[in-house]
Formats: C-alpha cells, structure tokens, sequence
C-alpha cells in the first residue's frame, strides 16, 4: 500500500538495466565467496579438531562415527534454531529444557493411555507452544527481562513435569522411537543419515528462511538492533514477541518429540541443560547475545562445534570431565572472538 | 573590596574538525560570584565547560584556578581541584541514599571495611543544614525527583570542596517554585564564597542572578561585563550578532504558499504546551523553534503518540486525529525522523536498505515473503535520489555519517509515502555539507507536494530553508511569521529576549 512518491531531485542517472543471469551468477557468487572470517571461524577450528583426532584414531575418521556425532547434536540443533531467533530478537528462553521434557511427557502419557500417535504428537507440541505463547506474553506486557521471566517459567516447568510423571519416566514412546530412535541399530536409512537429521534440516532450512524471507523475520532483527527505533518505525513490538515466543514453542515441541523418540522416554529431565547449551552454540555459532545479529546457518556452525569437540574428546582418549572444560572454554573465545562492535 | 580571582581564562582556543570551537576566550569568575554564560546554540557554551572542567584540553591559552594554571586537563584533576559541573545529565546512584550519594568515595568506615551509616548520615546533615537544603539523608535517591536530584548533585559538590561550581541549563526541569529554593541556594553559596558558573538560555535568570556577563558568539567572546552595564536586549543583539540580521538569504518560493493544511494543530496542551495553534500546509515547510524545554520536542512526541494530549484537536490530511502511537501515525501519513538518528531512528547493525524498508515492511511483501529484489530497488531508488554516501546498500547504517544516516530517516519517510513530515533537528552535528543537502531535500519534499514540520533549536540553521517560522516560548507559540518577515535577531528576542516574554 506504500506509495513511493517521486522525489523531484536533481537529476541521476537512471539505474541500470538488469545484468545479463551469467554476471548476476558470478556477483552472488563472489558475495557467497566473500567470506567473513569472523563468521566462520567455528568451520576452521572443527577442521582443525577432526585432523588432529584423526592422527589419533583409526575408528574415528569414519562414516559412522560422524553419523553418531548428527544424531546426537540434532535435537540441541533444533532447539538452537529456536533461541537464535529469539536472541536475534534481543530475547531468549531458559525454559526450553523443561518445556522439551514437558511436550515429550505430555505425547508419552497420552501414548501409555492408547491414544492415537499423531494426537498424541499434536497435544504435545500444542502444550510446548501454549508455554512459548504465555513466555511471549509475559515478556510483551512487561519490562522485566526475558531472562528472569523464562527463568521462572523454567522452575515452575520443572514442577508440573514431575507433577505429570510423579518422577518416573515414561518408557515407551512407541511410534516416535520406532521413527528416531528404533531404527539406529539397523542403521541410517535416510539417505545413509540418521532419520533425526530430517527435522534438523527442515528446522535449520525454516530458520533459514523466516530470518531471511519473512516480515516477521526482519521485525526480529529490528527489534533487537534497537527498539526504539523499531518501535517509531511502527513495528508491532507485543506482537512480534508473542509470535516469536510462540514459534519457540513449537521448535521446543517438535525437539520435544525427536529426543523423547531416540531414546524412547519422557522425563523430566530429558533435556537438562538444554537452555543453556542451546543459547552457548547459536553464540559460538556468531549470533549477538544481545540482539540484531546473527543467523541460521552461523548458528548451526556452533551446534556442529559443539558436537565435534564432544566426541573428539572422546576418540582423544580423555575423561569426559574435558568435555566441559573444553566447551565452557569455547564459550569465553567465542564470546572474545567476536567482532568488535557497537 | 574585589574578591579573589578564582577563575581566569586566559586566550582560550580550541578547534575541532571543521570548526573553531573557542577562539581566543578570556574572561574572569571570583569568588563568591555568579558569572551568566550565554549564547545560541554553537556559540561554544559547552565547549568552554568541557575545556574548564579538563573533558577538553584547550588547544592554546590556558586557564588558571586561583592565580595557579591548570596543566593536567583531565575531569578527575578538575574535580580534585575544586571545580565541579552539575547538569541535567549528573549520574547519581539510583539505589543508594542521599548520604551515600553525596559522601560516594569518602563514605566513612570501620576500618575500611564496614560503612559507618549513621556517621555518614550525620556527616551529611550537617552538610545539608549548612546549605539549608530539605533532603533526608537517608532516601533511596531513586524517590527523588528531579529537583532533589539536583540539590544532591550540589551537595556532592559541596562535599567535595568545590569552589567552581558550574550550573549548566539548571532550571531545565524545575518548575517555578523549585526554580525559586534553587535561586536561593545560589544566594547561600555565594555568600560562603564559591564561584558560580551559569549557564543558561534563560536571560530573566541571569540577569536575576548574575554580577558578571559574558556572551559568546561563534566562539568568541562578545562582551564580557558586569550586569549593570547590559541590558536584556542588548545581550540579545550580542548574541545574534548585528551583522546577522540584515541581508537573511531567503529560498524560493518566499511567499509561503496558500495551499490547503495538510497538520493541523488546534489549541494543543499538555503539562508542557500550551494552547499550541499552528497548521502546515502541503507544500509548505514550517520551522519550529525555542529553547530547549520550550515545547517543541513535544510537539513532536505529541503528533507521534509518544506523550498525551490533554486538550485540544488536531487534523490531519483533513481528517481528526488522535494520536496513538508511532504504528497508527505512519498508517495515517504522518512520519517523525528523530533527533538522534542512531537512538531512536535507525536499526544500526541493520543494512541502508533494511533500514529504508523497515518501515513498510507490507509493501515489500509478496505472498507473505519479503521480496529482497523490491528492497533493493526501493533502497538503491532512494539512495541515488538522496544521494546517500554509502559503500552499498547492505552497508550497515552505523558505518555512516550522521548526515547520511538523517538521510536514511528521510528515505524511510519516503518509502513510506508519508505525506506529513516531522524532522526534529534535521541538521545538528552534521557538517556544513551535509546541512545544505539536507535543506535541499527539504525543500524538494515540499515542492513534492509534502508538509515539512521542522523542529529545531538553530534558528539560524531554519531561517535558510523554512516558509514558516513559528516562535514557541514556556510551552507557548509566541509568534508565527513568514520567514522574510523575520530575521534571526528578531526571533532570537521572541525565543530567549524580552520580546517573546510571557507576562
């Protein structure tokens, strides 16, 4: 509906015509090929980790062991998306862990009584949207920080989840262990990829494309580049939190439904740390802790460090103990390694 | 029976990028006495505190604190020294109290440790007493308005020693009563031989309150006298300068167009305005000006949604408008480009081109995507008729010049097809360069067809490109001329002089 009245200025001269495809191709490609290095160097030090490992381990370069290494990091993956586009939006969830546990009990309970799996998927990824709603609504409607709000929403999650179960797991998930989890001992059938790697793709391809493509999208990076600004410009802040916190809440639903599948339960500590790993890879990954940067694909570059170094920690031969070392030191450098802005 | 000289400023330059800040300043501030500091907007006002309180060093002269020079030029120096600035921007502690506040740093303890309270609360009362300011020691500072604020700013001074004190704009937000206890204070401090430096735009206060008067003009020193020997319109002139007032240039078009009122601002109040009536017309670009605190930064947040409306009607494009909020404006046609483009105006990790679009996001919108090609095109569109200097459109618009970045403000403005226009202070602290292509864009919005609103404390800087100029004065316009009706001595006087005065 915009009108774009014609500004009468001195002349300029008129725009050029449109490039022929051939040149356009190689200007997009030199965009692609003009690499960031602060933004990729997650991608440097994993090629570094996976050459050093390899001198150690006959068994580690192989296809297997880096199919292992997807199947771990894709739930965190997915929920890493999510809190990309929150932090993008200068917000962010620590409830994501509970309200993961909390979808996956909500579908294994409805499972145990003999509904129907889909229906079951559905109310659990509806529950895990209805807390993402009442997240957004409480972070629009007041001046209290994302942080505290979520935090609180995070402990009294941790409540009602071992209200639901009474403590005990719920231990057969049934049609979702057979799609994630049940197949992994006869191999990957997805195009040699374990089946958890489809909702990592389609979630990293989403996130991809909302942040880039969608009105929605560009409100998130306006608003968390500066408020203000977004607000005089006539952004509908309340709203545009309310859906991005509800969005969050089908990512953490969905995440929900592929952890509970791989390892056939639903607990209420089925994602423990989650919030706080997830928030670590998509900053890791060069996505700004406080707003306006950052993007899908950086994001996932941390998910992947973080599951490289795992592992590699592994296959290095030492305790698991050096796997937090090495990732709370990754953290700091990341954090460090960050350009110099604003 | 001449007090001691306890401040001498001797020749003092100071030359920025472009500008000669200071140029050769001397005057001279004893103790016990209040010196008023006036001039326009750029005269150098400010500039001179920094160089005295050590923000600035001054590049030649030197200046000297009872008979000794200053050769450390550093804001800590200064305060060790005795010379301390309160203005509106004072930080204070907001969760500590008053005593701790005033005493921050010398807080008296039980070895080093522990914080003797009740010493530091009676510390601070006998301090108060003196003073004879009303403060309880022991409020949180985050309960007290702004006026109290300002007595613990003093006091901490006070506490400190300060023998300078420098008051900048300190009335700014004190109402009449509160002006009165401050202007009291000042009376109290001078008898106890501290030297006052005021600054002001309020030519009553300083002539209420000062022995000494120097006015600044373009960094120099126009006159630097005892009160009595100047009178109010006089310091006016100074300020304006006489060569100024003839000869103003006017621009084109310098008939202000009849055309039909596109603004329309009928008996507008609110706890800042009073009774504001103006209109702007489509074609037609309306400079609004007044000191700071005068009205016309709320004018603006009024038309915007940004501060209530307690009375009056306001029209736009025809239609009655109540203002909402920013959304509801730009819906309507009406878009502000702020005063301070990266605070409030532009997303600065965002690209030029995001920046432009962020505004109607809609219309770069097809089947629910945005279409980055359109974007592109709007962007480059604007960029090339604005000319925005800027390595490309997905330059992040923090990379930019303040001028260019208002010229982002006018794109969104543009993208938007807004038809009313407000620009608050369009051309402050962009270069000489940057401030004639503003006031070409200006004009050309206009020539467009647009209303142009254009609030701004430089009157100078509005009298170059405006049709209109509307005078506000303590929330009141006090004047709405034809801008070859007036001239910058003339408005001047309606603005700060005896001629705008409100009885």
């Amino acid at each position: 509906m915009a009108t774009h009245t014609n500004v009468p200025l001195p002349a300029r001269p008129p725009t050029e015509a449109p490039a022929p495809w051939s040149a356009r191709l190689l200007g997009r490609l030199r965009h692609f090929m003009d690499i960031d290095v602060y933004a990729v160097w997650p991608l440097f030090v994993m090629v570094i980790i996976i050459a050093y490992t390899s001198t150690k381990s006959s068994t580690y370069l192989t296809v297997f062991n880096f199919e292992n290494i997807l199947s771990q990091v894709a739930p965190l993956g997915i929920v890493t998306m999510g809190q990309a586009i929150l932090l993008i939006s200068a917000g962010l969830d620590l409830s994501v862990g509970y309200n993961i546990a909390l979808s996956s009990i909500v579908t294994g309970l409805l499972l145990e009584h003999g509904y129907s799996l889909w229906l079951a998927i559905g109310a659990g990824v509806l529950a895990a949207m209805a807390v993402g709603f009442t997240n957004g609504v409480l972070v629009a409607q007041n001046r209290a920080h994302p942080f505290i709000i979520t935090l609180g929403m995070s402990i009294f999650l941790f409540g009602l989840d071992t209200q639901l179960t009474g403590g005990a797991p719920v231990n057969d998930m049934k049609g979702l262990y057979t799609a994630f989890g049940g197949n992994l001992a006869n191999g990957f059938p997805f195009f040699g990829l374990p089946t958890v790697a489809i909702p990592l793709v389609i979630v990293v391809a989403f996130a991809y494309f909302f942040l880039r493509w969608t009105p929605l999208g560009r409100r998130a990076y306006a608003i968390g580049g500066n408020e203000e600004a977004a607000y005089l410009s006539g952004i509908p802040i309340k709203r545009t939190k309310i859906l991005l916190y509800t969005l969050m809440g089908a990512i953490v639903g969905l995440t929900g439904m592929v952890l509970a599948g791989q390892i056939n339960e639903a607990s209420f500590n089925l994602a423990q740390n989650f919030e706080l790993e997830s928030i670590a890879c998509a900053v890791i990954g060069g996505t700004a802790l406080f707003g306006g940067r950052g993007g899908a694909l950086r994001s996932l570059q941390g998910v992947a460090l973080w599951g490289v170094v795992q592992n590699a920690i592994v296959f290095v031969g030492l305790s698991s103990n050096y796997q937090q070392m090495a990732l709370g030191a990754i953290i700091v450098i990341a954090v460090m390694a960050q350009r110099p802005e604003r | 029976m001449a007090d001691p000289v306890l401040l001498e400023v001797e020749h003092v330059g100071k030359h920025f990028p472009g500008v000669q800040a200071l140029d050769d300043v001397s005057m001279t501030l004893r103790a016990g006495e209040v010196h008023g500091l006036v001039g326009q907007n750029g005269a150098g006002k400010s500039t001179l505190v920094k160089c005295i309180t050590g923000v600035h060093p001054p590049d030649a002269g030197q200046i000297e604190l009872e008979g000794d020079p200053i050769t450390t030029y550093m804001p800590k120096r200064a305060y060790d020294l005795g010379i301390a600035v309160v203005h509106q921007r004072t930080k204070l502690i907001p969760y500590l109290s008053v005593a701790e506040n005033v005493l921050l740093g010398h807080l008296p303890t039980y070895h080093g440790a522990v914080i003797q309270r009740g010493e530091a609360n009676r510390v601070t009362r006998d301090l108060l007493k003196r003073f004879r300011l009303r403060l309880d020691p022991e409020m949180l500072v985050h309960r007290l308005g702004p006026a109290e604020r300002q007595q613990v700013a003093i006091a901490r001074a006070l506490f400190r020693r300060a023998r300078l004190l420098i008051l900048d704009e300190p009335t700014a937000a004190l109402d009449a009563e509160r002006a009165e206890h401050l202007f009291e204070l000042i009376g109290d401090l001078q008898m106890q031989g501290v030297g006052i430096l005021y600054v002001s735009h309020h030519l009553e206060e300083v002539f209420r309150l000062a022995d000494q008067i120097t006015v600044l003009r373009d960094g120099k020193v126009v006159a630097t006298r005892p009160v009595g020997e100047l009178d109010q319109n006089e310091v006016v002139t100074l300020m304006a300068g006489r060569r100024l007032e003839n000869g103003i240039a006017r621009p084109v078009g310098a008939t202000a167009p009849e055309s039909e009122p596109l603004l329309e601002l009928d008996g507008v109040s609110n706890p800042v305005l009073r009774d504001i009536r103006l209109s702007v017309g489509a074609g037609e670009v309306v400079g609004v000006t007044g000191v700071i605190g005068a009205g016309g930064h709320d004018i603006a947040r009024a038309l915007f949604g940004l501060e209530h409306l307690s009375s009056g009607e306001i029209r736009l494009l025809g239609e009655p408008y109540v203002p909402q909020g920013p959304r509801q404006a730009i819906a309507r046609g009406l878009f502000l480009v702020p005063e301070d483009p990266t605070r409030d105006g532009l997303v600065p990790v965002l690209s030029v081109a995001q920046n432009i679009t962020i505004v109607d996001l809609p219309g770069i919108t097809r089947g629910g995507l945005l279409s980055l090609r359109k974007e592109r095109a709007i962007a480059r569109r604007y960029v090339d008729e604005l000319s925005i200097a800027t390595g490309s459109i997905d330059t992040p618009v923090r990379n930019l010049s303040g001028g260019n970045q208002q010229k982002v403000l006018v794109a969104k403005a543009l993208a938007l097809g807004a038809q009313v226009l407000v620009l608050e202070e369009p051309t402050q602290g962009v270069d000489v360069h940057a401030t004639a292509e503003i006031h070409r864009i200006v004009r050309s919005l206009a020539d467009g067809g647009k209303a142009v609103m254009v609030i701004s404390t430089d009157i100078r800087d509005l009298l170059q490109f405006v049709d209109r100029i509307v005078a506000l004065r303590g929330g009141r316009a006090v004047a709405d001329l034809p801008a070859g009706e007036t001239d910058y001595a003339h408005m001047l006087d309606l603005t700060v002089g005896s001629l705008g005065a409100v009885a």
